[in-house]
């Protein structure tokens, strides 16, 4: 059988004015205008197989965004193929655009002014589902993601997670074949990031649906994709599995401390010193993921710890460290 | 395909209400132009007894059909898409298996247009009791044959706004480009004054346009002032307008998605 998902060389070459501030500028650029060529994608290929769930990582611009939505028929590339499901995507067919979806975490199934339920009906109507089909659907879709309590509210009175569990909800009543899921768990807590991923990895058993996802959380990724693909700047670094890529790429743990006394330690004895903004009371250190163990009870010896964890690194730092080092 | 118009009606007629007070204030708007028209006329009329004619109970009942007939054939499309294309939120609408201005655009103008003649309907009524027109020659005959009328101008209007909206895929000025389309409607459909009025030059082209459709033709038609021939003539240069302006719109429309698609959507 054919994979599902085909990309050959696919590239795509943004073409973005460009003007230096102030009014001199603004006036030259009106007789003139300069383009700078960004190259979002770069001969990108691989090919998915039906009913795969893959992780596609790469730091911020990268070219995630802008291979998913080429993938999904949004935008022309500038070169290259792709080939989902028999369809060239941006040729846009109807039948093509009934099979897929792209849920891209902005609002945009949704109508803002009305309640979910009534958006929900319209996808019904627009994508033809059969009245049991769609009750059977809805209810699956109710029971992981509890729906029902936000059915009623005008959209634009739920919270940023809440709005993204109907976003999602939305863009699967129609049972596609290929999901193209751009951040899917931004926004929502730990339990509801657990419930949209368990969500996933159940919709892809049942339904043997391609699923291609990006995430800025390493957990979606390991606990959905036995396959990742990175790109960076625009360029395939890796595809394969994801067991390989920790060991080549993030054979690393974050050691986070609150000391009683801040100052007088010399934390960089134990491991390299990381900055973490989110946390700006715990002091975080790189540690080998081998040394963790022997690290962390030399450390417990030795300094007045208040707290400690041990976490991964977030992906986007491991991918970036990766492949600028 | 009616279960999809259905849901949408349903859910424009819903997001319709939420705006209720914009619509009052678009509607109070709207109604300043044609009724100064009206004014100017009747009183000139009145002043010279007719003006080529035309007496001031023509002029009156011209205008007050003029506001529901314009009503009918006018559309928002402008307003309801232009700004979609530019700030992106297109994207998710060209994904779905439906033609965004052919379905959802189309049905959310319509619930605009049924909820304006709800509350235009009582200003209609108290501006008859005002004005105190003689409909002597509306005859149920004319209402009748002005429909298909009504309803090939709201579609030939309805592709060429959608044309020229579809030009937000090039550039950012469209509204100004559709303020010039807009006033050629308020110069060839007959609202600045009734056709019949204007030099034989600018009759004899507006003849040949599809503007008389927006609003002259039909309100002849209704006020049973136009000979057979000239009604045919109509209805004949309304159904080849149509087909071209049907022909050009998918044109641009497939154009404009094509760049928006290239350029970042």
């Amino acid at each position: 059988m054919s994979p599902t998902i085909i990309v050959e060389q696919l590239s795509k070459t943004y073409k973005v004015p460009e003007r230096e501030g102030g009014f001199g500028a603004a006036v030259r650029s009106f007789f003139k205008r300069r383009y700078k060529d960004v190259k979002a994608v770069q001969e990108v290929s691989f090919s998915i197989a039906q009913g795969e769930v893959v992780g596609f990582l790469g730091p911020n611009g990268a070219g995630k965004t802008t291979t998913l939505k080429m993938l999904s028929g949004l935008l022309h590339p500038t070169g290259g193929k792709a080939n989902v499901l028999g369809f060239t995507p941006w040729e846009l067919k109807t039948d093509y655009l009934r099979s897929m979806t792209l849920v891209m975490g902005q609002r945009n199934r949704l109508s803002w002014d009305i309640p979910a339920a009534d958006s929900f009906l319209l996808a019904q109507a627009i994508y033809r589902i059969p009245d049991d089909e769609y009750r059977k659907t809805y209810k699956e879709l109710d029971e992981l993601l509890e729906l029902a309590p936000l059915m009623k509210k005008p959209v634009r009175n739920l919270s940023l997670g809440e709005r993204m569990k109907c976003e999602i909800a939305a863009g699967l009543l129609h049972r596609p074949k290929v999901l193209f899921l751009d951040e899917p768990t931004i926004g929502l807590d730990i339990s509801g990031q657990a419930r949209i991923r368990e969500f996933l990895r159940e919709y892809n058993r049942r339904t043997g649906a391609t699923i291609l996802l990006t995430s800025h959380y390493m957990a979606d990724v390991t606990a959905l994709c036995e396959r990742i693909i990175i790109i960076h700047q625009g360029q395939l670094k890796y595809d394969g599995g994801i067991g390989n890529l920790s060991r080549r790429i993030a054979p690393f743990k974050l050691i986070g401390v609150m000391l009683a006394k801040s100052n007088g330690f010399d934390l960089s004895r134990y491991g390299e010193p990381v900055q973490n903004e989110e946390d700006a009371e715990k002091h975080y250190i790189r540690v080998k993921a081998g040394d963790v163990t022997k690290v962390t009870s030399r450390m417990l010896s030795d300094l007045p710890i208040h707290d400690i964890t041990i976490t991964d690194p977030p992906i986007e730092d491991v991918i970036e460290r990766a492949f600028n080092e | 395909m009616p279960a999809i118009f259905k849901r949408l009606w349903q859910v424009n007629w819903a997001e319709q209400w939420q705006y209720r007070a914009n619509l009052i204030m678009y509607i109070l708007y709207w109604l300043v132009s044609p009724i100064i028209y009206l004014a100017v006329w009747t009183s000139i009329a009145t002043a010279n007894g007719n003006v080529s004619g035309l007496t001031a109970n023509d002029f009156i009942t011209y205008y007050m059909i003029l506001l529901i007939v314009d009503q009918l054939t006018s559309n928002i499309i402008i307003h309801i898409f232009a700004y979609k294309v530019q700030d992106g939120t297109l994207s998710g609408e060209l994904i779905k298996p439906i033609h965004p201005m052919l379905t959802s655009t189309l049905v959310n103008d319509i619930a605009f247009k049924t909820l304006n003649l709800i509350v235009l309907t009582p200003i209609w009524i108290v501006l008859v009791l005002l004005f105190k027109p003689q409909f002597d020659s509306v005859s149920i005959s004319g209402i009748l044959l002005s429909i298909p009328a009504i309803l090939l101008g709201y579609m030939i209007n309805y592709l060429l706004s959608g044309t020229i909206t579809s030009l937000a895929f090039w550039t950012t000025r469209v509204y100004s480009i559709h303020e010039f389309y807009y006033a050629l409607i308020l110069l060839f459909a007959g609202q600045f004054v009734p056709l019949q009025l204007m030099p034989e030059v600018i009759q004899n082209i507006a003849r040949f346009l599809p503007f008389q459709l927006f609003m002259y033709l039909p309100i002849q038609i209704i006020q049973g002032k136009l000979p057979t021939n000239a009604i045919v003539q109509g209805y004949i240069t309304g159904i080849l307008w149509f087909a071209v302006a049907l022909m050009v719109f998918r044109l641009v429309w497939r154009e404009g998605v094509k760049r928006y698609s290239a350029v970042g959507a």
